[in-house]
Protein backbone atom coordinates (compact mmCIF):
# COMPACT_ATOMS: atom_id res chain seq x y z
CA UNK A 1 0.00 0.00 0.00
CA UNK A 2 2.79 2.68 1.01
CA UNK A 3 4.17 2.23 -2.70
CA UNK A 4 0.57 2.76 -4.41
CA UNK A 5 0.31 5.81 -1.87
CA UNK A 6 4.06 7.24 -3.05
CA UNK A 7 2.54 6.57 -6.66
CA UNK A 8 -0.14 8.30 -5.96
CA UNK A 9 1.66 11.82 -4.50
CA UNK A 10 3.82 11.31 -8.23
CA UNK A 11 0.32 11.48 -9.68
CA UNK A 12 -0.79 14.69 -7.54
CA UNK A 13 1.90 16.44 -8.73
CA UNK A 14 0.45 16.79 -11.96
CA UNK A 15 -0.52 20.50 -12.44
CA UNK A 16 1.29 21.79 -9.38
CA UNK A 17 4.45 22.55 -11.15
CA UNK A 18 6.34 21.05 -9.15
CA UNK A 19 8.60 19.94 -11.61
CA UNK A 20 9.14 23.91 -12.46
CA UNK A 21 9.65 24.59 -8.44
CA UNK A 22 12.21 21.65 -9.02
CA UNK A 23 13.78 22.97 -12.06
CA UNK A 24 14.00 26.83 -11.17
CA UNK A 25 16.00 25.41 -7.74
CA UNK A 26 18.57 23.72 -10.10
CA UNK A 27 18.30 26.60 -12.21
CA UNK A 28 18.96 29.22 -9.31
CA UNK A 29 21.86 27.29 -7.60
CA UNK A 30 23.24 26.57 -10.88
CA UNK A 31 23.11 29.58 -12.49
CA UNK A 32 23.66 31.59 -9.68
CA UNK A 33 26.84 29.46 -8.57
CA UNK A 34 28.23 29.26 -12.81
CA UNK A 35 27.11 33.44 -12.47
CA UNK A 36 29.44 33.77 -8.92
CA UNK A 37 32.08 31.20 -10.02
CA UNK A 38 32.82 32.86 -13.54
CA UNK A 39 33.12 36.55 -12.35
CA UNK A 40 35.70 35.32 -9.47
CA UNK A 41 39.37 36.58 -10.38
CA UNK A 42 40.18 32.84 -9.43
CA UNK A 43 38.63 31.55 -12.53
CA UNK A 44 40.20 33.85 -14.34
CA UNK A 45 42.17 30.91 -16.18
CA UNK A 46 40.01 28.08 -16.16
CA UNK A 47 42.74 25.64 -17.37
CA UNK A 48 44.25 26.17 -13.91
CA UNK A 49 45.00 23.98 -11.26
CA UNK A 50 42.31 25.44 -8.90
CA UNK A 51 39.83 26.24 -11.27
CA UNK A 52 36.77 23.78 -9.03
CA UNK A 53 37.04 25.46 -5.92
CA UNK A 54 35.15 29.45 -7.11
CA UNK A 55 32.84 26.67 -8.89
CA UNK A 56 32.62 24.47 -5.61
CA UNK A 57 32.80 28.04 -3.11
CA UNK A 58 29.59 29.48 -5.18
CA UNK A 59 27.38 26.79 -4.86
CA UNK A 60 28.02 27.27 -1.27
CA UNK A 61 26.30 31.00 -1.57
CA UNK A 62 23.83 29.81 -3.65
CA UNK A 63 22.76 26.64 -2.43
CA UNK A 64 21.22 28.42 0.94
CA UNK A 65 20.16 31.58 -0.64
CA UNK A 66 17.54 29.63 -3.24
CA UNK A 67 17.21 26.05 -1.75
CA UNK A 68 15.00 27.24 1.34
CA UNK A 69 12.29 29.36 0.13
CA UNK A 70 11.89 26.24 -3.19
CA UNK A 71 11.78 23.61 -0.33
CA UNK A 72 8.95 25.90 1.78
CA UNK A 73 7.04 26.14 -1.75
CA UNK A 74 7.37 22.41 -2.72
CA UNK A 75 6.15 21.52 0.46
CA UNK A 76 3.47 23.66 0.86
CA UNK A 77 2.15 23.02 -2.85
CA UNK A 78 1.85 18.66 -2.03
CA UNK A 79 0.52 19.48 1.51
CA UNK A 80 -1.97 22.35 1.17
CA UNK A 81 -4.41 20.42 -1.65
CA UNK A 82 -5.05 17.46 1.36
CA UNK A 83 -6.50 20.62 3.29
CA UNK A 84 -8.46 21.85 0.34
CA UNK A 85 -9.27 18.67 -0.99
CA UNK A 86 -10.29 16.41 2.27
CA UNK A 87 -7.55 14.46 1.43
CA UNK A 88 -6.59 13.73 5.64
CA UNK A 89 -10.50 12.02 5.98
CA UNK A 90 -9.81 10.52 2.63
CA UNK A 91 -6.96 8.92 3.13
CA UNK A 92 -7.80 8.23 6.75
CA UNK A 93 -10.90 6.03 5.97
CA UNK A 94 -8.76 4.10 3.30
CA UNK A 95 -6.14 3.23 6.12
CA UNK A 96 -3.45 5.87 5.69
CA UNK A 97 -3.32 8.19 9.05
CA UNK A 98 -2.28 11.84 8.43
CA UNK A 99 1.15 10.78 10.06
CA UNK A 100 1.38 7.97 7.60
CA UNK A 101 0.42 10.41 4.75
CA UNK A 102 2.88 13.26 5.69
CA UNK A 103 5.68 10.23 6.01
CA UNK A 104 4.50 9.59 2.11
CA UNK A 105 4.58 12.84 0.83
CA UNK A 106 8.42 13.14 2.53
CA UNK A 107 9.33 10.01 0.72
CA UNK A 108 8.13 11.41 -2.79
CA UNK A 109 9.29 15.09 -2.33
CA UNK A 110 12.37 13.47 -1.00
CA UNK A 111 13.05 11.91 -4.39
CA UNK A 112 12.51 14.80 -5.78
CA UNK A 113 14.43 17.25 -4.12
CA UNK A 114 17.63 14.52 -3.80
CA UNK A 115 17.64 14.40 -7.86
CA UNK A 116 17.39 18.09 -7.75
CA UNK A 117 20.50 18.07 -5.88
CA UNK A 118 22.41 15.79 -7.39
CA UNK A 119 21.54 17.28 -10.34
CA UNK A 120 22.20 20.65 -9.83
CA UNK A 121 25.81 19.47 -8.83
CA UNK A 122 26.41 17.62 -11.65
CA UNK A 123 25.53 20.52 -14.12
CA UNK A 124 27.67 22.63 -12.77
CA UNK A 125 30.20 20.12 -12.59
CA UNK A 126 29.11 20.14 -16.86
CA UNK A 127 29.29 23.77 -16.99
CA UNK A 128 33.26 23.59 -15.67
CA UNK A 129 34.03 20.74 -18.30
CA UNK A 130 32.22 22.93 -21.25
CA UNK A 131 33.92 26.38 -20.01
CA UNK A 132 37.37 24.43 -19.88
CA UNK A 133 38.27 23.58 -16.45
CA UNK A 134 41.32 20.69 -17.23
CA UNK A 135 42.02 19.67 -13.32
CA UNK A 136 40.45 16.46 -12.09
CA UNK A 137 37.27 17.05 -10.46
CA UNK A 138 37.54 16.80 -6.58
CA UNK A 139 34.90 14.12 -6.48
CA UNK A 140 35.36 13.50 -2.82
CA UNK A 141 34.93 16.90 -2.21
CA UNK A 142 31.96 17.40 -4.52
CA UNK A 143 30.39 13.91 -3.75
CA UNK A 144 30.77 15.20 0.03
CA UNK A 145 29.26 18.57 -0.36
CA UNK A 146 26.23 17.61 -2.52
CA UNK A 147 25.54 14.64 0.17
CA UNK A 148 25.65 16.76 2.80
CA UNK A 149 23.54 19.55 0.89
CA UNK A 150 20.66 16.52 0.23
CA UNK A 151 20.73 15.93 3.84
CA UNK A 152 20.11 19.42 5.10
CA UNK A 153 17.79 19.60 1.87
CA UNK A 154 16.02 16.49 2.90
CA UNK A 155 16.02 17.70 7.13
CA UNK A 156 14.08 21.20 5.60
CA UNK A 157 11.64 19.54 3.75
CA UNK A 158 10.77 17.15 6.51
CA UNK A 159 10.37 20.68 8.87
CA UNK A 160 8.08 22.31 6.12
CA UNK A 161 5.63 19.29 5.14
CA UNK A 162 5.14 19.47 8.92
CA UNK A 163 4.08 23.37 9.11
CA UNK A 164 2.44 23.10 5.93
CA UNK A 165 0.26 19.79 7.85
CA UNK A 166 0.01 21.60 11.12
CA UNK A 167 -0.84 25.31 9.53
CA UNK A 168 -3.83 25.54 7.12
CA UNK A 169 -2.21 29.27 6.40
CA UNK A 170 0.60 28.18 3.90
CA UNK A 171 1.67 31.91 3.78
CA UNK A 172 3.23 30.63 7.50
CA UNK A 173 5.40 27.77 6.00
CA UNK A 174 6.84 29.96 3.06
CA UNK A 175 7.30 32.89 5.51
CA UNK A 176 9.44 30.34 7.43
CA UNK A 177 11.33 28.83 4.40
CA UNK A 178 12.00 33.31 3.62
CA UNK A 179 13.65 33.45 7.30
CA UNK A 180 15.66 30.08 6.52
CA UNK A 181 17.07 31.66 3.16
CA UNK A 182 18.28 35.05 5.59
CA UNK A 183 19.70 32.64 8.79
CA UNK A 184 21.27 30.62 5.50
CA UNK A 185 23.23 33.22 3.64
CA UNK A 186 23.91 34.62 7.27
CA UNK A 187 25.14 31.58 8.60
CA UNK A 188 28.61 31.30 7.19
CA UNK A 189 29.75 34.67 8.62
CA UNK A 190 28.68 33.17 12.17
CA UNK A 191 30.61 30.95 14.55
CA UNK A 192 30.54 27.29 13.73
CA UNK A 193 28.97 26.73 17.20
CA UNK A 194 25.76 28.95 16.89
CA UNK A 195 25.80 27.23 12.68
CA UNK A 196 24.85 24.02 14.78
CA UNK A 197 21.71 25.58 16.32
CA UNK A 198 19.40 25.84 13.53
CA UNK A 199 19.24 23.57 10.35
CA UNK A 200 19.90 26.50 7.75
CA UNK A 201 22.70 26.88 9.35
CA UNK A 202 24.11 23.29 8.22
CA UNK A 203 24.57 24.84 4.54
CA UNK A 204 27.80 27.00 6.19
CA UNK A 205 29.12 23.99 8.06
CA UNK A 206 28.94 21.83 4.65
CA UNK A 207 30.73 24.43 2.84
CA UNK A 208 33.77 22.69 1.13
CA UNK A 209 35.65 25.53 -0.18
CA UNK A 210 35.00 29.68 0.81
CA UNK A 211 36.95 32.76 1.10
CA UNK A 212 38.85 33.53 3.92
CA UNK A 213 40.53 37.24 4.31
CA UNK A 214 40.09 37.52 0.72
CA UNK A 215 41.40 34.46 -0.08
CA UNK A 216 39.83 31.11 -1.88
CA UNK A 217 40.40 28.43 0.38
CA UNK A 218 38.93 24.26 0.76
CA UNK A 219 37.55 23.71 3.88
CA UNK A 220 37.19 20.69 5.90
CA UNK A 221 33.37 20.64 6.46
CA UNK A 222 32.19 19.18 8.88
CA UNK A 223 30.04 16.17 7.49
CA UNK A 224 29.69 14.48 11.04
CA UNK A 225 27.35 17.33 12.12
CA UNK A 226 25.19 17.19 9.12
CA UNK A 227 24.54 13.51 9.61
CA UNK A 228 23.62 14.20 13.52
CA UNK A 229 21.68 16.55 11.76
CA UNK A 230 20.13 14.13 9.52
CA UNK A 231 19.40 11.57 12.40
CA UNK A 232 18.09 14.20 14.58
CA UNK A 233 15.60 15.65 12.25
CA UNK A 234 14.39 11.34 10.79
CA UNK A 235 13.92 10.86 14.39
CA UNK A 236 11.97 13.59 15.49
CA UNK A 237 9.91 13.73 11.95
CA UNK A 238 9.25 9.87 12.96
CA UNK A 239 8.02 11.10 16.27
CA UNK A 240 6.17 14.22 14.92
CA UNK A 241 4.29 12.30 12.60
CA UNK A 242 3.19 9.24 15.13
CA UNK A 243 2.04 12.30 17.18
CA UNK A 244 -0.30 13.80 14.30
CA UNK A 245 -1.89 10.29 14.20
CA UNK A 246 -2.70 10.60 17.74
CA UNK A 247 -4.64 13.88 16.98
CA UNK A 248 -7.91 14.40 17.23
CA UNK A 249 -9.73 17.34 15.44
CA UNK B 1 -31.94 -9.24 9.83
CA UNK B 2 -28.56 -9.27 11.89
CA UNK B 3 -27.26 -6.02 12.87
CA UNK B 4 -24.21 -4.74 10.97
CA UNK B 5 -23.29 -2.23 13.42
CA UNK B 6 -23.66 -2.21 16.85
CA UNK B 7 -21.90 0.27 19.69
CA UNK B 8 -22.56 -0.50 23.42
CA UNK B 9 -22.08 2.30 25.60
CA UNK B 10 -20.54 4.31 23.18
CA UNK B 11 -19.12 7.25 25.10
CA UNK B 12 -16.55 10.23 23.23
CA UNK B 13 -15.20 12.94 25.62
CA UNK B 14 -13.09 15.93 24.98
CA UNK B 15 -11.41 16.83 28.15
CA UNK B 16 -14.53 17.03 30.57
CA UNK B 17 -16.80 17.92 27.95
CA UNK B 18 -18.77 14.97 27.14
CA UNK B 19 -19.83 14.73 23.31
CA UNK B 20 -21.68 11.21 23.62
CA UNK B 21 -22.81 9.74 25.86
CA UNK B 22 -23.83 5.78 26.09
CA UNK B 23 -24.87 5.11 22.80
CA UNK B 24 -26.33 1.72 21.94
CA UNK B 25 -26.72 2.13 18.03
CA UNK B 26 -27.88 -1.20 15.96
CA UNK B 27 -28.12 -0.89 12.32
CA UNK B 28 -30.11 -3.76 10.20
CA UNK B 29 -28.32 -4.57 7.32
CA UNK B 30 -29.30 -3.96 4.16
CA UNK B 31 -31.40 -0.86 5.72
CA UNK B 32 -31.14 2.96 5.22
CA UNK B 33 -30.45 4.52 8.56
CA UNK B 34 -31.71 7.97 9.04
CA UNK B 35 -29.20 9.28 11.47
CA UNK B 36 -30.92 12.21 13.25
CA UNK B 37 -30.10 15.33 15.23
CA UNK B 38 -29.46 18.91 15.82
CA UNK B 39 -26.54 20.09 15.02
CA UNK B 40 -23.62 19.69 17.62
CA UNK B 41 -25.77 16.55 19.16
CA UNK B 42 -22.72 14.72 17.89
CA UNK B 43 -24.30 12.95 14.84
CA UNK B 44 -20.50 13.69 13.41
CA UNK B 45 -18.39 12.60 16.19
CA UNK B 46 -20.46 9.28 16.42
CA UNK B 47 -19.97 8.55 12.50
CA UNK B 48 -15.98 9.40 13.14
CA UNK B 49 -15.74 7.20 15.89
CA UNK B 50 -17.38 4.01 13.73
CA UNK B 51 -14.84 4.93 11.14
CA UNK B 52 -12.19 4.83 13.86
CA UNK B 53 -11.21 8.25 13.31
CA UNK B 54 -12.03 9.55 16.25
CA UNK B 55 -10.64 6.84 19.55
CA UNK B 56 -13.90 6.31 22.03
CA UNK B 57 -13.54 7.68 25.22
CA UNK B 58 -15.50 4.50 26.58
CA UNK B 59 -17.77 1.88 25.19
CA UNK B 60 -17.60 -0.59 22.05
CA UNK B 61 -17.99 -1.06 18.18
CA UNK B 62 -18.49 -3.48 15.60
CA UNK B 63 -18.76 -3.78 12.55
CA UNK B 64 -20.15 -7.01 11.25
CA UNK B 65 -19.59 -8.86 14.29
CA UNK B 66 -15.59 -7.38 14.77
CA UNK B 67 -14.77 -5.11 17.06
CA UNK B 68 -13.33 -2.23 15.42
CA UNK B 69 -10.05 -1.56 16.99
CA UNK B 70 -6.48 0.78 15.95
CA UNK B 71 -5.52 -3.48 14.71
CA UNK B 72 -8.68 -4.21 12.67
CA UNK B 73 -9.19 -0.94 12.03
CA UNK B 74 -7.87 -0.85 8.30
CA UNK B 75 -9.23 -3.90 7.01
CA UNK B 76 -12.97 -3.25 8.34
CA UNK B 77 -12.24 -0.04 6.49
CA UNK B 78 -11.59 -1.92 3.52
CA UNK B 79 -15.28 -3.14 4.23
CA UNK B 80 -17.28 0.52 4.57
CA UNK B 81 -17.43 3.55 2.06
CA UNK B 82 -17.68 6.89 3.62
CA UNK B 83 -18.18 10.71 3.26
CA UNK B 84 -17.71 12.70 6.16
CA UNK B 85 -17.92 16.46 6.08
CA UNK B 86 -17.09 18.27 3.13
CA UNK B 87 -16.66 16.12 0.08
CA UNK B 88 -13.27 15.19 -0.81
CA UNK B 89 -11.13 15.62 -4.17
CA UNK B 90 -8.27 17.50 -5.85
CA UNK B 91 -9.46 20.37 -7.76
CA UNK B 92 -6.73 20.04 -9.76
CA UNK B 93 -6.91 16.95 -10.72
CA UNK B 94 -10.05 15.97 -12.82
CA UNK B 95 -12.70 13.75 -11.67
CA UNK B 96 -10.98 10.80 -13.55
CA UNK B 97 -7.62 11.51 -12.02
CA UNK B 98 -9.39 11.41 -8.71
CA UNK B 99 -10.76 7.95 -8.99
CA UNK B 100 -7.78 6.75 -10.24
CA UNK B 101 -6.23 7.47 -7.16
CA UNK B 102 -8.62 6.24 -5.32
CA UNK B 103 -8.19 3.08 -7.54
CA UNK B 104 -4.65 2.54 -7.12
CA UNK B 105 -4.61 3.19 -3.22
CA UNK B 106 -7.18 0.79 -2.73
CA UNK B 107 -6.00 -1.58 -5.91
CA UNK B 108 -9.09 -1.49 -7.24
CA UNK B 109 -9.94 -2.81 -10.52
CA UNK B 110 -11.68 -0.59 -13.68
CA UNK B 111 -14.78 -2.34 -13.66
CA UNK B 112 -15.66 -1.34 -9.82
CA UNK B 113 -14.55 2.19 -10.78
CA UNK B 114 -16.46 2.59 -14.02
CA UNK B 115 -19.61 0.53 -11.79
CA UNK B 116 -19.44 3.69 -9.22
CA UNK B 117 -19.36 5.95 -11.20
CA UNK B 118 -22.27 4.79 -13.51
CA UNK B 119 -24.09 4.60 -10.46
CA UNK B 120 -24.03 8.59 -9.27
CA UNK B 121 -24.25 9.19 -12.89
CA UNK B 122 -21.09 10.89 -13.78
CA UNK B 123 -19.26 9.35 -16.46
CA UNK B 124 -20.05 12.10 -18.50
CA UNK B 125 -18.10 14.80 -16.60
CA UNK B 126 -14.83 12.72 -15.58
CA UNK B 127 -12.80 14.74 -17.94
CA UNK B 128 -13.40 18.27 -16.10
CA UNK B 129 -11.20 19.47 -13.06
CA UNK B 130 -13.14 18.98 -10.04
CA UNK B 131 -12.41 22.75 -9.39
CA UNK B 132 -14.92 23.28 -12.32
CA UNK B 133 -17.58 20.76 -10.50
CA UNK B 134 -20.58 22.14 -8.81
CA UNK B 135 -21.53 21.11 -5.57
CA UNK B 136 -23.30 18.48 -6.37
CA UNK B 137 -21.06 16.88 -8.80
CA UNK B 138 -18.14 16.88 -5.36
CA UNK B 139 -20.77 15.31 -3.24
CA UNK B 140 -21.28 13.05 -6.37
CA UNK B 141 -18.09 12.32 -7.10
CA UNK B 142 -17.47 11.97 -3.23
CA UNK B 143 -20.03 8.88 -3.10
CA UNK B 144 -18.23 7.19 -6.03
CA UNK B 145 -15.16 7.46 -4.58
CA UNK B 146 -16.55 5.73 -0.89
CA UNK B 147 -18.57 3.33 -3.51
CA UNK B 148 -15.92 2.34 -5.70
CA UNK B 149 -14.41 -0.26 -3.11
CA UNK B 150 -17.56 -1.94 -3.36
CA UNK B 151 -18.60 -1.14 0.50
CA UNK B 152 -21.36 -3.34 2.60
CA UNK B 153 -21.84 -0.57 4.62
CA UNK B 154 -21.81 3.30 3.77
CA UNK B 155 -21.47 6.11 5.85
CA UNK B 156 -22.63 9.68 4.44
CA UNK B 157 -22.16 12.58 6.97
CA UNK B 158 -25.03 15.19 5.75
CA UNK B 159 -24.53 14.44 1.90
CA UNK B 160 -27.58 16.49 0.97
CA UNK B 161 -25.74 19.77 2.62
CA UNK B 162 -26.15 22.84 0.62
CA UNK B 163 -27.58 20.72 -2.70
CA UNK B 164 -30.65 22.38 -4.45
CA UNK B 165 -33.94 20.50 -4.05
CA UNK B 166 -33.37 18.83 -7.68
CA UNK B 167 -29.45 17.53 -5.96
CA UNK B 168 -31.60 16.48 -2.66
CA UNK B 169 -33.84 14.22 -4.52
CA UNK B 170 -31.08 12.44 -6.54
CA UNK B 171 -28.89 12.11 -3.57
CA UNK B 172 -32.62 10.54 -1.58
CA UNK B 173 -33.05 8.23 -5.13
CA UNK B 174 -29.10 6.80 -4.77
CA UNK B 175 -29.78 5.87 -1.19
CA UNK B 176 -32.91 4.06 -2.26
CA UNK B 177 -30.88 1.98 -5.03
CA UNK B 178 -27.73 0.98 -2.95
CA UNK B 179 -29.66 -0.24 -0.47
CA UNK B 180 -31.65 -1.71 -3.20
CA UNK B 181 -27.99 -3.14 -3.77
CA UNK B 182 -28.16 -4.55 -0.30
CA UNK B 183 -25.51 -1.69 0.49
CA UNK B 184 -26.63 -0.75 4.63
CA UNK B 185 -26.48 2.88 4.27
CA UNK B 186 -26.39 5.10 7.90
CA UNK B 187 -27.32 8.48 6.12
CA UNK B 188 -27.13 11.99 8.54
CA UNK B 189 -28.88 14.65 8.43
CA UNK B 190 -30.09 17.59 10.92
CA UNK B 191 -33.32 18.17 9.20
CA UNK B 192 -35.92 15.39 8.83
CA UNK B 193 -37.84 15.82 6.04
CA UNK B 194 -34.63 15.44 3.78
CA UNK B 195 -34.47 11.56 4.95
CA UNK B 196 -37.60 10.70 6.51
CA UNK B 197 -39.09 9.00 3.30
CA UNK B 198 -35.42 7.11 2.32
CA UNK B 199 -34.95 5.99 5.71
CA UNK B 200 -36.32 2.39 6.72
CA UNK B 201 -34.82 2.96 10.01
CA UNK B 202 -34.58 5.94 12.11
CA UNK B 203 -31.68 7.28 14.82
CA UNK B 204 -32.50 9.93 16.32
CA UNK B 205 -29.38 11.85 18.83
CA UNK B 206 -30.13 14.73 21.14
CA UNK B 207 -27.16 16.25 23.37
CA UNK B 208 -25.39 13.26 22.52
CA UNK B 209 -28.09 11.06 23.58
CA UNK B 210 -29.71 8.41 21.58
CA UNK B 211 -33.21 9.56 22.11
CA UNK B 212 -35.22 7.19 19.87
CA UNK B 213 -33.87 4.35 17.55
CA UNK B 214 -36.38 2.27 15.48
CA UNK B 215 -38.93 2.41 12.61
CA UNK B 216 -40.85 5.65 11.82
CA UNK B 217 -44.13 3.64 12.88
CA UNK B 218 -42.42 2.99 15.83
CA UNK B 219 -41.54 6.64 16.75
CA UNK B 220 -45.19 7.92 15.76
CA UNK B 221 -46.40 5.34 17.96
CA UNK B 222 -44.08 6.62 20.87
CA UNK B 223 -45.38 9.66 21.05
CA UNK B 224 -49.32 10.13 21.56
CA UNK B 225 -50.71 12.99 19.46
CA UNK B 226 -51.99 15.86 20.64
CA UNK B 227 -56.10 15.78 22.13
CA UNK B 228 -58.41 18.29 20.27
CA UNK B 229 -61.72 18.87 22.11
CA UNK B 230 -64.22 21.24 20.22
CA UNK B 231 -66.13 23.55 21.97
CA UNK B 232 -68.53 26.61 21.27
CA UNK B 233 -66.22 28.56 23.58
CA UNK B 234 -63.22 27.29 23.43
CA UNK B 235 -61.59 30.86 24.58
CA UNK B 236 -63.14 29.38 28.32
CA UNK B 237 -62.31 26.08 27.80
CA UNK B 238 -58.74 27.01 27.57
CA UNK B 239 -58.82 28.85 30.47
CA UNK B 240 -59.76 26.45 32.52
CA UNK B 241 -57.63 23.75 31.56
CA UNK B 242 -54.66 26.12 31.42
CA UNK B 243 -53.99 25.47 35.07
CA UNK B 244 -53.64 21.81 34.78
CA UNK B 245 -52.91 20.70 32.13
CA UNK B 246 -50.41 21.85 28.47
CA UNK B 247 -53.30 23.64 26.32
CA UNK B 248 -53.49 26.41 23.97
CA UNK B 249 -55.87 27.45 21.21
CA UNK B 250 -56.09 26.15 18.05
CA UNK B 251 -58.95 27.56 15.81
CA UNK B 252 -62.28 26.70 17.38
CA UNK B 253 -60.88 23.89 19.03
CA UNK B 254 -58.75 23.34 22.73
CA UNK B 255 -55.37 21.83 21.72
CA UNK B 256 -54.07 19.56 24.48
CA UNK B 257 -50.54 18.12 24.10
CA UNK B 258 -49.17 15.21 26.22
CA UNK B 259 -52.71 13.64 27.70
CA UNK B 260 -52.99 9.94 27.45
CA UNK B 261 -56.52 8.38 27.74
CA UNK B 262 -57.16 8.64 31.22
CA UNK B 263 -56.11 12.54 31.45
CA UNK B 264 -58.18 13.20 28.36
CA UNK B 265 -60.94 11.48 29.93
CA UNK B 266 -60.20 13.76 33.27
CA UNK B 267 -59.85 17.18 31.27
CA UNK B 268 -63.25 16.19 29.67
CA UNK B 269 -65.14 15.57 32.71
CA UNK B 270 -63.46 19.19 34.05
CA UNK B 271 -65.12 20.95 31.31
CA UNK B 272 -68.50 19.16 31.74
CA UNK B 273 -68.08 20.02 35.78
CA UNK B 274 -67.87 23.73 35.00
CA UNK B 275 -70.87 23.52 32.32
CA UNK B 276 -68.43 24.04 29.02
CA UNK B 277 -70.57 21.96 25.93
CA UNK B 278 -68.12 19.34 24.23
CA UNK B 279 -69.24 19.14 21.01
CA UNK B 280 -66.05 16.52 20.04
CA UNK B 281 -63.09 15.38 21.57
CA UNK B 282 -60.44 13.55 19.18
CA UNK B 283 -56.34 12.94 18.49
CA UNK B 284 -55.37 15.29 16.37
CA UNK B 285 -52.70 14.25 13.17
CA UNK B 286 -48.78 14.44 13.82
CA UNK B 287 -46.53 15.18 11.07
CA UNK B 288 -43.05 13.37 11.66
CA UNK B 289 -41.35 16.67 12.06
CA UNK B 290 -43.73 17.44 15.33
CA UNK B 291 -42.56 14.23 16.91
CA UNK B 292 -38.64 14.73 16.04
CA UNK B 293 -38.98 17.85 17.57
CA UNK B 294 -40.82 16.75 20.87
CA UNK B 295 -37.95 14.21 21.01
CA UNK B 296 -34.86 16.78 20.37
CA UNK B 297 -36.39 19.63 22.38
CA UNK B 298 -36.73 21.21 19.16
CA UNK B 299 -32.90 22.32 19.34
CA UNK B 300 -31.00 24.02 16.51
CA UNK B 301 -33.89 22.75 13.89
Amino acid sequence: MIGRAVANEFAKMRGLRVAAVAGTLIACTAGLSLLTAVTAPAFADPAGERSWEPLLASMALAVPLASPVLLAVLASRQVDIEHRGGGWLLSQTSGITPGRLCRIKFAALGCVVSAATALQSLLLIGAGVLLGVAAPVPVGAWAGYTASVAVVNLVLLALHVLVSARVDNQLVGLGLGVLGSVLAATATGLPPWLAHTFPWGYYALATAADYRDGALVMLAPDHSAVAALGAAGAALFLLATALFDRRED
Amino acid sequence: MPDIVTTDRLAKRYREHPVVHDLDLRIPEGCVYGFLGPNGSGKSTTMKMLLGLVRPSSGEIRIGGRPMRRSTRRELLGGIGSLIETPPGYGHLTGRENMRLVQRLLGLGDGQVARAVRTVRLQDHLDKKVRAYSLGMKQRLGIAMALAREPRLLILDEPTNGLDPAGIEEIRGLLRRLAGDGVTVMVSSHLLGEIDRTATVLGILGGGRLLFQGTRAELFARSAPDVLIDTPDPAYAHSLLSGGFESRLDGTSVRLAGLDDRATAKAVAHLVGAGVDVHGVRRGERSLEDVFMDLTGGGGL
